[in-house]
């Protein structure tokens, strides 16, 4: 049996249907729960707002692909305390079409936290586990080869080892790479198994109809149960809207990502928020990266995009990784002006980027909707002491970035040096009176804005993601997670959706 | 009779004030799809402190073609986001006026102001102790640098130009069209998709994709 799918170009009239389950959004966390639902003999409806992306659509120039596949043309920014970047694609596949494919099992020490915390009972890492092994399994995922790693990766791993750091391959849902850096611009040789060439098409073999280019604008309810969800069909790029599509369903499941679901549900009247928590608890990954300078040519566009990683300071608050994108978008880093930037930018190819992700626990902000549009205003401020984590390991990338050969550091931090030449200059980056607003950060992970917690009175929804108000409506996406994952959200997001998809095709 | 004065005074700097908003924009060298004359004005002063002819890159913000690509890249946002880049471009054209540039008519605005002027001005908010000029300056450079960057003779310059790449056909090649298209567009049948063959990664001398080959007159 195979499903239907709808493009924008089709649609003629309005849309009223109805399923067993209906997921709102084609993400990581969304697809699997409609293959899963799918496969298991349910009618599924899967609704995205945007449209499918094939090879020809991709564009290599790194602003016009963003303006294409990201929300707010992937210009939308936190305010509040702390003024920073954060993309949101809009895109069948979500994310995954224009994510750099890392794939990390949370760590222990955090799952334990999260149970301990959050009153969770079956969060632990044996009650994950299977779930990642099955993703893990689906897709393909394994470590980066060293020959697609490029000089630019292996350099990051010469010296962690020689500094007595641990690093290994990063583990990415991909087949085949041939290490073109294009992650982040949708992967031209289908390597790269993003839940659009993956997930969603095993759900359409399944049966699963797929309505993209759908803006879903409400979900509706009688009493405790959801209804099903309306919207509008909205043209690629630019959002403007035609037809009215209703979706009535016996289970509404939203995954719609951590900063669209607690929209929805605010336009919702407020829907499933009897805890006061939606929208609460804004999370993010704060990256910070430097720019190292090697004598040697690094080609640092050849090789996987982000191909090594180190979790050896996990426990500290931070992941380190090696870093490639559009180099128009890694420049706005780069110091100086006019001859001098055009002299730093010359120095692309015998340099390398790594940078920092750091969990910033204590760092929280807030999702609200805002009239007129579905897109969130998102407020943000950062606690000093994860500005110091950001700082420290700032030091720390700059420790191996000396241990590796290189001549110099360029961190992109204001009140500092615009280059550094040796260590003893560098320990500057973690000095005492480090200011987040003299951080040029971007924070592309985002979570817990519909958090998980065994208690309903401060939390949104259950371990299963059902919400505790809502006998029907469930939440999958990166929001349940309770704070920071620790590492790269994407497969504990999927892990935990694989969960989720039994109990939703059990309740359906 | 003080009243009279008091409204000339007013005609008068309303008068300046439309000129220096409006008035004296040469018209662009080539068809906008968003920007406006003043806008062009701006960015194309802009583009050029910032990428000046020779150094490191050859190709200047010009040479680059910056400005076309500022106004393909505004012409793609939405317009709640197009409407803040505007604004942008307008703070950066008339902030003089708060925030002037050093040397002899440093009110005057941005796109008015002498080439080292112009410099001098923009280091301004690049280096100010004030965040939100920081985060202007910012967001302008960054605007700049894609566009420099989306030209593809300075990727060539670096090295950096995308390389030519097989794409192979794969099973959700079969369901999605071209973004935009109906399905009856998708060109490929079952038959196209075949197992993938074993991934070859790419090389430094491998050839460039079509679009940053170097094209001769």
């Amino acid at each position: 049996m195979s499903g239907v799918v709808r493009v924008f170009a089709e649609y003629d009239r309005d849309v009223h249907e109805s399923c067993d389950v209906l997921v709102v959004g084609s993400g990581p966390a969304g697809a699997v729960v409609a293959h899963e639902a799918a496969a298991a003999g349910k009618d599924v409806v899967l609704i995205e707002e945007g449209p499918p992306f094939t090879p020809d659509d991709f564009v290599l120039d790194g602003s016009l692909s963003m303006a294409r596949t990201m929300r707010e043309g992937g210009l939308r920014t936190t305010r509040g305390g702390f003024f920073m970047p954060t993309m949101q694609a809009i895109a069948l596949g979500g994310g995954s079409l224009v994510n750099s494919a890392i794939c990390v099992r949370s760590p222990d020490f955090t799952l334990d936290a999260w149970c301990e915390q959050y009153r969770l009972r079956r969060t632990t890492r044996a009650d994950l586990d299977p779930h990642y092994q099955a993703i893990e399994d689906f897709l393909g995922i394994t470590p980066t080869p060293d020959d697609v790693q490029g000089p630019r990766n292996l350099l990051f791993r010469d010296g962690c080892t020689k500094l007595g750091f641990s690093s290994e391959p990063i583990a990415r849902n991909v087949r085949g790479c041939v290490g073109s850096g294009e992650c982040f611009t949708g992967c031209r040789t289908r390597a790269k198994q993003s839940v659009d060439i993956s997930y969603v098409p095993a759900a359409v073999k399944n049966g699963a109809r797929v309505l993209t280019s759908v803006q879903v604008q409400q979900v509706l309810t009688s009493g405790r149960r959801a209804l099903g969800v309306v919207g509008q069909v909205v043209r690629p790029y630019t959002g403007e809207a035609s037809f009215k599509v209703r979706v009535d369903a016996k289970v509404v499941v939203l995954a719609a990502g951590c900063m669209a679901t607690p929209v929805l549900l605010q336009k919702s009247g407020d829907l499933a928020n009897a805890s006061g928590q939606v929208g609460e608890n804004l999370q993010f990954h704060p990256g910070v990266a430097l720019m190292g300078v090697f004598p040697d040519r690094t080609h640092p566009q050849f090789g996987a995009t982000q191909g090594y990683q180190s979790l050896h300071f996990l426990r500290q608050g931070f992941k380190l990784e090696t870093l490639w994108a559009p180099p128009g978008v890694l420049a706005v880093r780069l110091p100086g002006f006019g001859f001098d930037l055009k002299q730093n930018l010359a120095r692309f190819p015998y340099s390398a980027i790594w940078d920092a992700i750091s969990s910033c626990n204590r760092s929280l902000g807030r999702v609200r909707a805002r009239r007129g549009t579905m897109d969130p205003a998102l407020t943000y401020s950062v606690h000093p002491d994860d500005v110091k984590i950001m700082g420290e390991a700032m030091w720390v990338l700059a420790q191996i970035f000396f241990a590796a050969g290189a001549t110099s550091v360029l961190p992109g931090v204001h009140r500092m040096p615009d280059e550094m030449f040796s260590l003893a200059e560098a320990e500057v980056l973690r000095k005492p009176d480090l200011r987040a607003s003299d951080l040029t950060c971007g924070g592309n992970h985002v979570f817990s804005t519909t958090r998980m917690h065994g208690d309903a009175q401060q939390g949104v929804v259950d371990e299963m993601g059902r919400c505790h108000d809502t006998e029907n409506l469930y939440v999958v996406d990166t929001g349940i997670l309770p704070r920071s994952p620790s590492v790269n959200p994407m497969l504990t997001a999927m892990a935990l959706a694989h969960r989720s998809a039994g109990e939703i095709t059990h309740r359906a | 009779m003080v009243v009279a004065m008091l409204l000339l005074v007013l005609i008068l700097l309303l008068a300046v004030g439309a000129y220096r908003l409006l008035a004296g924009y040469p018209r662009p060298p080539l068809v906008l799809h968003a920007l406006t004359a003043r806008e062009y004005a701006t960015v194309r002063a802009a583009a050029l402190a910032s990428y000046p002819p020779g150094g490191a890159i050859a190709p200047s913000g010009l040479e680059a073609g910056i400005p076309a690509h500022v106004d393909r890249f505004v012409a793609a946002q939405q317009p709640a986001t197009r409407l803040l880049m505007r604004l942008l471009f307008v703070l950066v054209e008339h902030a003089s006026l708060v925030f002037p540039a050093p040397g002899r008519g440093g009110f005057r605005r941005f796109s008015a102001l002498d080439e080292a002027q112009q410099v001098a001005y923009l280091r301004g908010w690049q280096r100010s102790a004030l965040l939100p000029r920081r985060l202007v300056f910012v967001s302008l450079r960054a605007i700049l640098t894609m566009g420099y960057f989306g030209d593809p003779g300075v990727l060539r310059a670096l090295g950096l130009a995308p390389r030519r790449v097989a794409t192979p056909v794969c099973e959700a090649d079969l369901l999605w069209p071209p973004v935009g298209r109906p399905r009856a567009a998708i060109r490929h049948r079952a038959e196209d998709v075949r197992p993938f063959p074993p991934a070859v990664p790419l090389g430094v001398e491998g050839p460039l994709h079509p679009d940053y080959e170097e094209r001769t007159a």
